[in-house]
């Protein structure tokens, strides 16, 4: 919508330019034509004035307007744009000169309104040609703006409004208050001249090319005022047009900005290549600075910091060696040298002194960098610089130079900071490596989390005679615990707690043995003690040396109200007797799997029985429970959990669960992480 | 937090263990008694000042038994308190390493039997 109207506004401007110089040209021709016959032609000077005023108003919107579509192109293309319509006012301007030059004597020469109509034309031309190139000077002058340069920007425009209304009040050229006006635009063209940033970010070509287009400027200017001047003084004009304090100040800032923007440009030239230099390198130090993008390598880095290091010291030929720990090193980024060369520098390096030394020395390097001579046909001076990746020397760089004594200090901190600008992108590039890859670790583990969820039981088996519920927490993203149910027949069931040592990974690998041990074992529907003997013989076989399992197994006949029971290794079950009312640990001898691993083991394992009433509880967990430690290093221990169960006995297994957990948390406090796994299961004789 | 001391008294010697072992240093418990066991054929271990074993510090015990009874090595645990005593009687290792209450009652399983 904007843009619709900004483009009309440019056309209805240049439309309404056309129409005011047409409507100028008009009037001062009949004027004219009225004072060469002497008639009135009741066209008062006014009229011509606020034509023109408009003009130059129109002009200015048209130009104005235009500029803003051509944002951001260069200074140089900025500036070639002015010189275009210089050169083509100009270029009309001496079309016309020659043709009254072919014209002669004759009487068309001296025809008024024939002059009068070039007069116009050469008016119009020199205001579009002054309009657009200061609003280009406004571009270069407002380069890098602060509030004080804008501020006079729009002072200079209210003053050459005022100045367009000047010749409403004083028609008199050339008065005081005329000149003072002019004098007055002038100083503050001047002041507004010193504001030349934009040059020293032209290149050394560049500033050439804006050198030849700020000279078509001025000539064109130039030519265009003397030729104002002298037709002023040869045309029959009536109402002058060009006695115009507006135009004449325009005409003097746009020489004067032109000459100073020439002038400096012509004495930044011979100091051009220096800003040339700081400004690649400064690009080069944004470019090293920026960590490493996906998809890069660090080989890209090494790339642009050995592009940077040979132009900072106007090195003749370069090579990076890396030499990582263990490792063959390797020559890479090889610039502007042959093999044979390099080789033949690099045994010179590692023979003589100073080098040697700086060479074999491992850390901490006496030196950040090590330069001087060298004895080599070409190359006179050299400079080796370690390049460091956490705190490891990673390789080495060699700057050669054909110059004696050609590293000064400023080249050599310029390149230490490169290197270790580079230095720290590689790291930062290699840290968001590792933490990819720790990343991908982590999703593996939460993987095996979720494998190691379902290999626990998500419905455990049960008749009408009990009620049972499990819960199992692992202290790392994978734990060792163990529980699981199995229904032989009807009133028949298997049930088994265990506890892989160690814990997190290795100790979930082990758990999920542990569970194939179980489903195979159980189908054969052996007695706890034999069963735990043959659990013993196969995991005996593939767990770790110093790796045990403990574990109790119990078979449960809903019929004879019975539990027969064995325990390897396991912490005691507790046991409340509703009868009694009392809490106690099942006593039974027993040794973890995997401690012994021979047929010696089962001479360990005993077997026991119990006779439960309804309201009875078992309380199955893992040492995690009572060994679960608190800020002060207390365990919740054995009486606790005791205690625990003799108080909530009424709850259902499910909600008993919730309160033991309840309570372990509460004694651990907030403060402390759990460091084992926790497991509870509980059962609940019904009937 | 581990400490693991060696003394030598007449042909045997005395590992005196202070402190926890947990995963963390069960590490330094197997390097102990890898380096005293070459040498010695009687191994005696205070545990009076241990505070906590955890499994894995079982587990450097467990690892030994065959080896012990391989190289007729007598190896005698004395003074644990009774939290950690249980530890060992839960998972049934005092029934395979002799684990006396005090040093005089070990020493005599090294020297009256």
């Amino acid at each position: 919508m904007l843009k619709i109207l900004n483009l009309n506004i440019g056309r209805i401007a240049l439309l309404l330019a056309i129409v005011t110089w047409l409507a100028l040209l008009f009037v001062d021709l009949v004027r004219l034509f009225g004072v060469i016959n002497q008639m009135d032609t009741g066209f008062s000077p006014e009229i011509t004035w606020i034509l023109q005023t408009l003009f130059f108003i129109m002009v200015f919107l048209f130009f104005h307007n235009d500029i803003k579509k051509n944002e951001g192109i260069s200074f140089l293309d900025l500036i070639w744009k002015g010189v275009s319509t210089g050169l083509f006012a100009a270029g009309i301007t001496v079309l016309v000169r020659f043709f009254y030059f072919l014209l002669g004597n004759s009487r068309l020469s001296t025809d008024p309104l024939l002059q009068n109509f070039f007069y116009h034309v050469n008016f119009g031309l020199s205001t579009i040609f002054l309009i657009s190139v200061t609003l280009i000077w406004r571009q270069l002058i407002l380069y890098q703006k602060d509030k004080n340069v804008v501020q006079q920007w729009q002072a200079f425009e209210i003053i050459m409004l005022v100045s367009m209304f000047f010749v409403f009040f004083n028609q008199t050229t050339f008065n005081y208050s005329f000149i003072f006006g002019l004098f007055f635009i002038y100083i503050f063209g001047i002041i507004l001249s010193v504001n030349l940033k934009w040059i020293p970010y032209l290149t050394f070509k560049e500033k050439w090319k804006s050198i030849l287009y700020l000279v078509l400027i001025l000539l064109a200017t130039g030519f265009l005022f003397f030729h104002t001047v002298t037709q002023t003084e040869q045309a029959t004009v009536v109402v002058s047009l060009t006695e115009n304090l507006f135009l004449l100040g325009l005409f003097g800032f746009v020489f004067i900005y032109a000459l100073f923007s020439f002038l400096v440009t012509l004495f930044n030239l011979p100091t051009s290549s220096v800003f040339e230099q700081k400004l690649t390198e400064a690009i080069n130090f944004q470019k090293l600075s920026q960590s490493i993008q996906p998809g890069q390598s660090e080989n890209e880095v090494l790339d642009i910091l050995m592009d940077s290091c040979m132009s900072a010291a106007y090195v003749d030929a370069a090579w990076l060696e890396l030499s990582p720990l263990g490792e063959n090193p390797t020559v890479i980024h090889q610039r502007f040298i042959s093999e044979e060369d390099r080789a033949e520098v690099e045994e010179q390096l590692k023979n003589a002194k100073p080098f040697k030394d700086f060479l074999i020395k491992v850390e901490p390097k006496p030196f950040e960098h090590l330069s001087g001579k060298i004895n080599h046909p070409f190359y006179k001076s050299a400079l080796i610089i370690p390049l460091r990746v956490n705190k490891e020397v990673l390789g080495h760089i060699y700057l050669l130079k054909e110059v004696k004594d050609g590293f000064n200090k400023e080249m050599i901190n310029i390149i230490s900071t490169f290197v270790g600008q580079a230095s720290i992108s590689v790291e930062n590039h290699r840290l968001l490596s590792e933490a990819i890859k720790n990343e991908r670790y982590k999703e593996e583990l939460e993987i095996a989390q979720r494998v190691q969820r379902s290999l626990l039981p998500s419905v455990l088996h049960k008749n009408e005679c009990f009620d049972i519920a499990g819960l199992s927490e692992a202290a790392d993203e994978v734990g060792g615990d163990y529980y699981e149910t199995f229904q032989f027949t009807q009133d028949r069931f298997a049930i088994i707690i265990g506890d892989v040592s160690g814990k997190g990974t290795s100790a979930a690998f082990n758990m999920s043995q542990m569970k194939g041990v179980f489903h195979t074992l159980v189908q054969q529907d052996l007695s706890p003690s034999t069963f735990l003997s043959q659990a013993n013989g196969a995991l005996g076989r593939c767990l770790e040396k110093n790796h045990f399992i403990t574990t109790t197994y119990y078979v449960l006949d809903t019929s004879t109200k019975s539990i027969i029971y064995s325990r390897a290794g396991h912490c005691p079950t507790l046991y409340y007797s509703a009868l009694q009312n009392t809490c106690a640990y099942l006593k039974v001898d027993g040794l973890g799997l995997g401690i012994l691993r021979n047929s010696q083991y089962s001479k360990f394992i005993k077997e026991k029985t119990i006779q439960y009433q309804p309201g009875d509880i078992m309380l199955m967990y893992t040492d995690g429970i009572v060994e679960a430690k608190n800020g002060e290093g207390e365990e919740f221990g054995f009486e606790n959990l005791q205690e625990v169960l003799k108080q909530n006995y009424t709850l259902s297994p499910e909600n008993l669960v919730k309160k033991i957990m309840e309570k372990v948390y509460e004694f651990i406090g907030t403060d402390t992480m759990p460091d084992d796994d926790y497991s509870l299961l509980i059962v609940k004789f019904l009937k | 937090m581990l400490q693991i001391d060696k003394i030598q008294e007449n042909d045997h010697t005395i590992l005196i263990l202070s402190g926890e072992v947990d995963a963390s240093n069960s590490v330094d418990l197997d390097n102990a008694l890898q380096a005293i066991m070459e040498p010695n054929k009687k191994i005696l271990l205070d545990g009076s000042k241990l505070q906590y074993i955890s499994s894995a510090g079982l587990g450097v015990f467990m690892s030994y038994l065959e080896e012990f009874e391989a190289q007729t090595i007598k190896f005698v645990i004395f003074g644990l308190n009774q939290k950690v005593y249980n530890v060992f009687h839960i998972l049934g290792l005092d029934q395979l390493i002799t684990i006396q209450t005090t040093k005089e009652k070990a020493l005599q399983e090294f020297y009256e039997a």
